[in-house]
């Protein structure tokens, strides 16, 4: 089927960015203007529903409802926290917007935080993206210049500022409540739930955190409405388009956009990513990002979205897809996820903390033919005892790799503590 | 009210309680780490796991509030598992060394493994180790114990008002420390040893001295100031090994101060005068109170009582004014710049207040006025005090009079006294004593007394009985 | 107290007070503004953040020592942070990590006698589409292989 995008078209130019193009080529700021001068916020909350519009940044949660969990009666500031922090490994997506469409963000956060009642939001960005976070603050300056952020914007009585936020380097800062610590000032440690952000979020406050690409689809719900743009979706309860990062052994990786459920997993690779490069077979698929749990090559003819993905056990998180090739050492892959997890993992909770460490442990002994036999019931169920015993979802992140690596590929490990190597 | 049902018995909660607090009111038990009722809570050492219906997956006790309809369960396969999988991650990297572990036998590490843990070890790789730093003379550092509860971080935090203990670096990295080697500042740090649920940080005082086990406990009230914190005298045979807080949440919550958990050591002090003085030279009892009825027998006397003493010792000597020392005058000391307890008041934002004796009010309430109101000393003055009141303050209005003490006192302390006849120390004593709220309590007898000291109300009541018989001859 | 930091610091701080409800969650800012001035973050600049912020020093350290971008030990002038998770490692990141350390003549984690260059390992930047990547400083250098990377260095050799 063709495709109806929102974004793609957009990216890749640099002057596309500016203001100028924005407004001329994107209907820009319109959707606020009128959400400012005709809808109350009640109104543009049941948009956002209507409008199937989920989560963008790992959970898929319908964001109509985050926003109506915002007490409206709340004495307090309330605060609409988009989440730039990108850090699930394969994703790539919310960096493009930034650079390419920075004020479809900004317009998007200035719907967001008319909807919930917020006078200043704040992106908070990985400290890694530091030319993305200059661009984007340039893009807040021409918007200040114009009036569309400060007082009184668009004569509407409403006012809202935006402040950039830059993180430092931790994967956990993408957790919302690692992120509001972060943005607090303190260590970037998740925070027990509840009270949920909702409720006490930023400096305590009411907050609503979203991820860069679910604000920046705002603007676009707002302008098309609520139906049609959840009748872009192909699959139920998901509206809207999906943007996608698409990377490992494909023929061309990069970040692309289909309608929501519009596409297999099978189709995006072969079609988008143009199959698998040298020509080599297909081995497995990671589909949603680092944490997700993988698939075997003969697993990826299912739609690729939230519903359909968590009936085959696993799920579509950031839409990060990293695709595998036959000549991959999996064993060795799992040993970079599992260090990675235990070098994320902020420490508080025990399981995670030296959980991840030890799982990492037994993977180098593996890797190294020093394991036993017993070495890999030990690993699945340290993984077990990990999954779902933590404050956050890093340790279901890092538990999840390693069982399903063992389930789906365990004759690969078996041969390394038969002192096998088919890779070596 | 609201009921909840624990392992099958169903308990009434208040709006607020965790479970934790529900369960232990039904007389469950949930085993613990980091959770500590007089801080935040944080919920990260995952063992006080529980079941809880309608919910998919464990719940942690600690954040759990209890509510309507609730039901619990605290002993089910999955919550085993789970306990059993926390003790198993814990242990992964302690170093196991009880048997020379000063926590050994007051560990929650040790009686959590106990009930919840494994005998057999999965682990077999290389365990993590630091070198730890220096902390001041109070607490001792073990990181390689530390199972990293945070409740030290938070204690400082939360309670000490001082942000001094952190967490450095992330995940399997964190070194929970102060930075730059530096020792603890806060005047609290005692309580770091008392909240660390292993032997991660221990007291410098108590190390290597006695088993945890084999020390009895009396329940008791602290001197050191105005404050009267509850808190608990461990001794064995006749010796004080430590003083650590008792809970009252009305008082100090959880928590004492440096100054009162150490004060004690005066009473077991080598130079503490045991036996009655004359001058330089020893005395036998008799001859002692043969010496205090001469030099006060049938004249008027300055007594001077310190606002250390109990009600009962303050009364005593009133009655024995009234009845054997006509026309003498009685006055309290304590400390100095707080003569009456409108002096008083905090010493800092915690516990510790400025009269650093216990019984102000108490003396107050007797009608006992302050020193400062003291014009003119008689010849001869008596001082009563327990072992806190500042001697200086007394000493200072009546220099050059004739000085018998009564009481506690070091070697030091005595060289301008004619006679000294030895007393109590808290440690060694029953009685009451008001804070500065006016709160009663009762001090505890934790130590029987050396045989050559005396209760004031003894010593008065010997030599009444001396008057009252020379009297009749 | 000695100040190390400059102006420019105190200028930049006093524009983003406003921007948030307490000070404390300058803390972020403040680190990355000091580490601007030097480099990584020296003992004397984390003391004198805490002091702007009005904090205990060990709490400075302690957010400071959880992200993974302060450097609390000095650094190259050129700090060349390859990543190796996931999407770059399959896309050949481990041998671009061998070339630079042998072309470098240090393990992974060290740096140059001559302070030209450290050589560290960096978790997932978030450039997985144009993959393998690396951070030179502030720059993102992506689809990078080995002659790229070769070339780098060498004009980074000249530059000094």
């Amino acid at each position: 089927m063709s495709q109806t995008t929102l974004f793609e078209q957009h990216f890749w130019k640099e002057s596309n960015r500016n203001l100028d193009y924005y407004l001329q080529s994107m209907n820009g700021y319109q959707a606020a203007q009128k959400v400012l001068k005709e809808m109350t916020p009640d109104q543009v909350i049941d948009e956002v529903k209507k409008g199937n519009l989920r989560g963008r940044g790992g959970a898929g949660f319908p964001m109509g409802m985050k926003w109506s969990f915002i007490p409206k009666n709340s004495e307090k500031p309330k605060y609409l926290v988009c989440n730039a922090d990108e850090s699930e490994p394969g994703t790539c997506k919310d960096r493009q917007i930034i650079r390419y469409t920075p004020h479809l963000l900004i317009e998007g956060l200035i719907i967001g935080s008319f909807a919930i009642g917020c006078k200043h939001a704040y992106v908070y960005i990985r400290g890694e993206y530091v030319r993305e976070a200059n661009l984007l603050n340039a893009a807040i300056d021409e918007a200040y210049a114009k009036g569309y952020l400060g007082k009184n914007i668009f004569g509407s009585g409403y006012d809202l500022d935006i402040t950039v936020h830059r993180g430092a380097g931790a994967y956990i800062c993408g957790e919302e409540t690692g992120l509001l610590n972060s943005l607090e000032g303190k260590r970037g440690e998740p925070r027990v739930k509840p009270p949920f952000p909702a409720v006490s979020g930023a400096f305590g406050c009411p907050t609503a955190v979203n991820n860069v690409e679910s604000i920046a689809n705002v603007p676009h719900l707002i302008r098309m409405g609520g139906d049609t743009f959840a009748q872009l979706g192909k699959v139920d309860k998901s509206g809207g388009t999906r943007l996608i990062s698409l990377s490992g052994h494909v023929k061309k990786p990069g970040v692309f956009e289909i309608q929501a459920g519009s596409m297999t997993l099978r189709q995006i690779i072969e079609n988008l990513g143009g199959g698998i490069i040298n020509d080599k077979k297909l081995k497995a698929v990671i589909p949603g990002g680092s944490s997700s749990p993988i698939l075997t090559a003969d697993e990826i003819d299912v739609v690729y979205d939230v519903e359909p993905l968590m009936k085959v056990g696993t799920m579509m998180g950031s839409a990060a897809i990293m695709v595998i090739h036959e000549d991959t050492d999996l064993v060795k892959l799992l040993l970079r996820i599992t260090k990675f997890y235990a070098h994320e993992s902020c420490g508080q909770c025990t399981p995670c903390r030296e959980g991840c460490h030890w799982m990492e442990s037994i993977l180098h002994k593996i890797v190294h033919h020093e394991a036993k036999p017993s070495d890999l019931d030990l690993l699945n169920d340290v993984a077990q005892n990990i999954g779902g015993k933590t404050l956050c979802a890093l340790g279901d992140a890092a538990a999840g790799p390693v069982i399903s690596f063992l389930k789906k590929f365990k004759p690969e490990f078996e041969a390394y503590i038969k002192g096998q190597n088919k890779y070596a | 009210m609201p009921k909840c049902t624990i392992d099958g018995k169903e308990i009434e909660v208040k709006p607020g309680e965790n479970l934790i607090t529900v369960a232990k009111r039904a007389g469950v038990d949930i085993p613990v780490f980091c959770y500590h009722p007089g801080l935040t809570v944080v919920a990260q050492c995952r063992m006080c796991y529980v079941e809880v219906e309608k919910m998919p997956k464990l719940q942690t006790a600690c954040s759990t509030m209890a509510a309507e309809g609730m039901v619990v369960k605290t002993q089910s396969d999955p919550v085993v598992k789970g306990r059993a999988g926390t003790m198993e991650f814990l242990l992964l990297n302690h170093p196991l060394d009880c048997p020379i572990c000063d926590k050994a036998g007051e560990c929650d590490l040790q009686d959590n493994s106990y009930g919840h843990g494994s005998a057999y070890m999965r682990h077999s790789e290389e365990r993590r180790t630091y070198v730890d730093v220096d902390m001041g003379p109070v607490i001792e550092k073990n990181m390689n114990r530390c199972i990293h509860c945070t409740r030290c971080i938070r204690f400082g935090e939360e309670v000490a008002g001082i942000h001094e203990m952190v967490a450095i670096k992330r995940g399997n990295n964190i070194d929970i420390t102060t930075i730059d080697g530096n020792p603890l500042k806060t005047e609290y740090a005692g309580n770091y040893a008392d909240i660390c649920p292993t032997g991660s940080l221990t007291l410098r005082d108590f190390r290597f001295r006695k088993r945890a086990w084999m020390l009895k406990k009396t329940a008791t009230v602290c001197e050191g100031c105005s404050k009267g914190c509850n808190m608990e005298i461990q001794h064995e045979g006749n010796v004080i090994y430590r003083c650590v807080p008792r809970e009252n949440l009305e008082i100090n919550k959880h928590w004492m101060c440096d100054e009162g958990r150490f004060n004690y050591h005066y009473t077991q002090d080598p130079t503490r005068v045991l036996t009655p003085r004359s001058g330089e030279a020893t005395i036998g009892w008799e001859n002692a109170i043969q010496n205090l009825k001469d030099l006060t027998d049938g004249k008027k006397i300055t007594f001077l009582v310190g606002s250390d003493l109990t009600q009962e010792e303050l009364a005593t000597v009133q009655e024995y004014i009234n009845a054997y020392q006509k026309g003498s005058s009685i006055h309290h000391f304590g400390t100095d710049g707080v003569s009456e307890s409108v002096d008083d008041g905090q010493a800092d934002k915690i516990l510790k207040m400025k009269s650093k004796t216990s019984n102000l009010s108490g003396a107050e309430k007797l009608g006992i006025k302050s020193i400062s109101h003291l014009k003119t000393a008689t010849d001869v003055v008596v001082v009563i005090r327990g072992g806190r009141a500042d001697l200086n303050v007394a000493l200072k209005q009546v220099q050059g009079k004739k000085l018998i003490g009564m009481g506690v006192f070091l070697e030091k302390e005595i060289s301008t006294f004619s006679l000294v006849l030895p007393g109590l120390a808290f440690t060694e004593k029953e009685g009451t004593i008001i804070n500065h709220a006016g709160i009663e309590q009762k001090i505890k007898r934790a130590i029987v007394p050396k045989n050559t000291v005396k209760a004031v109300s003894e010593v008065l009541m010997l030599a009444a009985n001396k008057k009252a018989k020379e009297a009749v001859v | 107290m000695e100040k190390h930091l400059s102006d420019k610091f105190y200028v930049a701080m006093k524009k983003l007070e406003p921007r948030y409800p307490n000070k404390k969650a300058l803390i972020l800012p403040a680190l990355h503004q000091a580490q601007e001035e030097f480099g990584w973050l020296p003992k004397e600049a984390l003391e004198e953040v805490a002091e702007y912020i009005g904090v205990h020093p060990a709490q400075i350290r302690e957010v400071a020592s959880f992200y993974t971008m302060y450097n609390l030990k000095p650094v190259g002038k050129n700090h060349l942070k390859i990543c190796t998770n996931v999407a770059c490692c399959l896309r050949g990141a481990d041998e671009l990590m061998n070339f630079a350390e042998k072309k470098l003549g240090i393990k992974c984690g060290e740096s140059t006698s001559d302070g030209l260059f450290s050589l560290s390992e960096e978790e997932c930047l978030g450039a997985c589409t144009t993959a393998p990547a690396m951070m030179a400083n502030d720059d993102y250098i992506e689809e990078l292989d080995v002659n790229k990377l070769n070339e780098y260095i060498e004009k980074m050799k000249v530059l000094k």
